[in-house]
């Protein structure tokens, strides 16, 4: 019993090390949103940062381009992810889709967008692979392509995205189903195959992509590194005013942007309230035709199309990581050549000596905050499951939204108020400070990549030990942790990739003391050199790269004489 | 009602899962094929069924009432089919599983009746709105096998559908299925490999 009170620990120590911090930071940056900065000297009650705000010429054009990129990019990439798994379920293709995931997912946001405006904007390899041949352009036309005041071009960079990492949650999904036999039974009744998928699989399906869903809209309506490589300008997105706000030399222009921060957490709660409402209304909706009997789907003739989505979106993601390849390596590319006209490895040994640094402050923070968080995961997973054994109630299914919590708060709505708190425990740029607010955002993902592979381990292969009287922990160490060995590097490759992301957390918390891989890159893609750009963009896709490699060959390595554990 | 199987043989590339099988099953009359596991028993009706694998390929010719399966589309052969799991779907319950089996256009009041009676027929009275998860194993047999009946199938296929049962459960499962199969006249298609579940004890081995 001492065991198990002792695991114990490990969901308070993970609740309360990351909710509590959030709640505070959420509520100290609410705060000034209400007249309350003492820093700055106001102590009051006071809506003058609420007026302010609301007056503010900016707001509405940001409040539109937010919204429609937001909501847009999450309905799109789940109605995409699901049109792609109901149309190419069962086919060759789907093989395909399932290797391609992983790198398509190692493929950092920042570094994917800047390839991707190098591929759409109107100098860019698209435009220059029909110029002049067939556009008659010999200088770049006066378009607005990447950046655009719709923010179509945000919202496409956000789709291409997310669409793969709604799929890859698909999957997990369906290995909980019996998809080939009920694909099956569904068919033999007469059903074709969309029919099953929107009767018979979506409606199993949906309860596990919820959470996930609500994380990609939470991220989609408050990203900025995003908005600011692709997004529009003049009016940006709300996100990226508020941070110019945080940062704007005029101090009172914090509680400006306190209250902008106020307006994004409650605009996310209401569009996360309005997807919720969506979903009872659809099911509502769907009750009485569930049952009608109708076999045919009229979308029967369109069922080719899902493979071809999927193949645009990687021969998109590939052709970004192409165009920051050549453009790292060009000395001189001229519109409209469709290749530079001479090649250099220089930009890349001229700025080695300055990347350095922030790379090796990204591996640092990254390795530091995956360790604790896996160390954190399993020790809760372990918890779990033994108080299941002991048919003691587990919380694990509402634990779970707590552990997803920090991905459903905009982050700039929070990351502002622990600023504060951390200024005020004089812990702003430190180590401890960054390695942990990078671990807020890690733990959840090591956590959801981890848990069901966790969860189904066959736990008489333990007990096999503990009746060979080994301690339970020298039995955890020699037999549990080297047969799930594989699930746990991926997922810390997942975590690892996601904290080498973090571009928001590590300006904030850092106070501007910490330069990562990530900050440098976006800031330098406001308006550097193409081909600085590009060298910077890859060395942040090189990382996570490493990590899954680390992540397949390790394994590998120390099982490549045992058959069982190739799958 | 006469399913035929002429020298049906499936490949998965180039190998040969089982020697050309061929099968005549009358209306009415229960057919058992016998295997050890793993010898493409499932593979087999998968071929009949039209949901083979990719990989995977068959020849031979395949004839339903004289209808040729072997080019038509898996949902239009009116080939049902039986598991030793009763998948059942989670999220209906019993009324919603067997309405899903019901042809279209009928009104909400037929498809009651349609399912009360048949539920009626097989000793489950009163279950059509009872959640999946509180049914016992054999009751979940008996409705997914009605189910399977409502679509109105022309042949029916079954895959090892007594494996899980308990022994005493299993016997009294098997005069049901087959009884039902009878009244229906339609052929069945029975894979296993327990000698018990063929009802003349008659087989045809798979090798």
């Amino acid at each position: 019993m001492s065991g198990s009170s002792r695991l114990n620990l490990f969901p308070l120590v993970t609740q309360t090390a990351f909710l509590l911090p959030i709640l505070v930071g959420l509520i100290f940056t609410a705060a000034p949103a209400l007249g309350y900065l003492s820093v700055a000297g106001h102590r009051g009650f006071s809506l003058d940062p609420l007026r302010t705000l609301f007056a503010h010429p900016s707001l509405p054009g940001a409040l539109r381009s937010t919204i429609l990129s937001g909501a847009g990019a999450a309905s799109a990439s789940l109605a995409l992810a699901l049109w792609i798994a109901a149309t190419v379920h069962g086919t060759r293709a789907w093989r395909v889709i399932e290797f391609s995931l992983a790198p398509l997912l190692s493929l950092p946001h920042a570094a994917f967008a800047i390839g991707f405006v190098f591929l759409i904007s109107p100098s860019g390899w698209l435009m220059r692979a029909v110029s002049p041949s067939l556009s008659g352009f010999t200088y770049p036309p006066d378009w607005i392509t990447a950046g655009d005041p719709w923010a179509i071009s945000l919202t496409l960079t956000m789709i291409l995205k997310e669409t793969p990492f709604l799929l890859l949650m698909v999957f997990s999904g369906l290995n909980r189903l019996d998809v080939k036999r009920t694909v099956w039974i569904g068919r033999s009744l007469g059903y074709h195959r969309l029919r099953i998928w929107t009767r018979l699989l979506i409606p199993q399906l949906y309860p596990m992509l919820r959470l996930p869903l609500l994380a990609v809209l939470a991220y989609s309506l408050s990203v900025v590194d995003l908005a600011y490589i692709i997004g529009p300008s003049l009016p940006p997105t709300l996100s990226v005013l508020i941070d110019r706000w945080f940062n704007d030399p005029d101090i009172a222009y914090r509680m400006v942007g306190a209250a902008g921060a106020v307006l994004l957490f409650v605009l996310t709660l209401l569009f996360i309230a309005l997807a919720l409402l969506a979903e009872q209304l659809i099911k509502k909706a769907a009750a009485g035709r569930l049952l009608n009997g109708r076999r045919k789907s009229p979308f029967e003739p369109l069922a080719g199309t899902g493979s071809w989505y999927m193949m645009l979106v990687l021969l998109i993601n590939t052709t970004s990581l192409l165009v920051l390849m050549i453009w790292s390596i060009a000395r001189v590319w001229r519109f409209p050549d469709f290749l530079p006209s001479l090649l250099v490895i220089s930009t890349w040994t001229d700025n080695w000596g300055r990347m350095i640094e922030p790379l090796g402050v990204s591996v640092a923070a990254a390795l530091a905050s995956c360790a604790i968080s896996c160390v954190l995961v399993v020790g809760c997973l372990e918890n779990e499951l033994t108080l299941e054994y002991a048919k003691q109630p587990s919380i694990d299914r509402r634990s779970l939204w707590i552990v997803f919590m920090p991905l459903l708060i905009p982050q700039i709505s929070f990351l502002f108020g622990i600023q504060v708190l951390l200024v005020f425990l004089h812990l702003d740029g430190t180590w401890l400070a960054l390695i942990w607010i990078h671990m807020v955002f890690v733990l959840p993902y090591v956590f959801l990549t981890l848990a069901s592979a966790y969860r189904s381990y066959d736990r008489r292969y333990s007990q096999v030990g503990l009746t060979l009287s080994w301690s339970p922990l020298k039995t955890f160490a020699r037999i549990k942790l080297p047969i799930l060995i594989k699930p746990i590097l991926f997922s810390l490759a997942v975590g690892f990739s996601v904290s080498i992301a973090q571009y928001l957390p590590t300006l904030y918390v850092g106070n501007g003391r910490f330069a990562t891989i990530t900050t440098e890159t976006v800031s330098l893609a406001a308006g550097s050199d193409r081909r600085i750009i590009a060298v910077y963009a890859l060395s942040q896709v090189i990382l996570p790269l490493l990590g899954y490699a680390a992540a397949i060959a390790i394994p590998f390595m120390m099982h490549r004489n045992r058959q069982m554990m190739r799958n | 009602m006469t399913l035929f199987l002429d020298s049906v043989q499936v490949r998965f590339g180039a190998t040969i899962l089982f020697k050309p099988l061929t099968l005549t099953v009358a209306p009415g009359s229960i057919a058992t094929v016998m295997g050890p596991s793993g010898c493409g028993k499932s593979t087999l009706l998968a071929a009949v069924c039209g949901t083979l694998d990719p990989g995977f390929s068959y020849t031979g010719t395949i004839l339903l009432n004289g209808r040729k399966l072997n080019d038509i589309a898996v949902e239009n052969r009116k080939v049902g089919i039986l598991f030793q799991d009763d998948l059942l779907f989670p999220h209906l319950d019993v009324f919603g599983n067997m309405a899903f089996a019901l042809p279209a256009g009928l009104r909400r009041s037929e498809q009651q009746a349609r399912i009360i009676a048949s539920l009626e027929s097989a000793g489950l009275p009163g279950f059509e709105n009872r959640d999946i998860a509180t049914l016992s194993g054999g009751q979940k047999a008996r409705v997914s096998l009605l189910r399977a009946l409502l679509a109105e199938p022309e042949a029916i296929l079954l895959d090892e559908p007594f494996s899980k049962l308990d022994e005493d459960l299993r016997s009294s499962m098997r005069s049901f299925v087959f009884d039902r199969i009878q009244r229906m006249h339609i052929p069945a298609l029975l894979v296993t490999h327990d000698k018990a579940d063929s009802p003349d004890g008659t087989f045809t081995e798979l090798n």
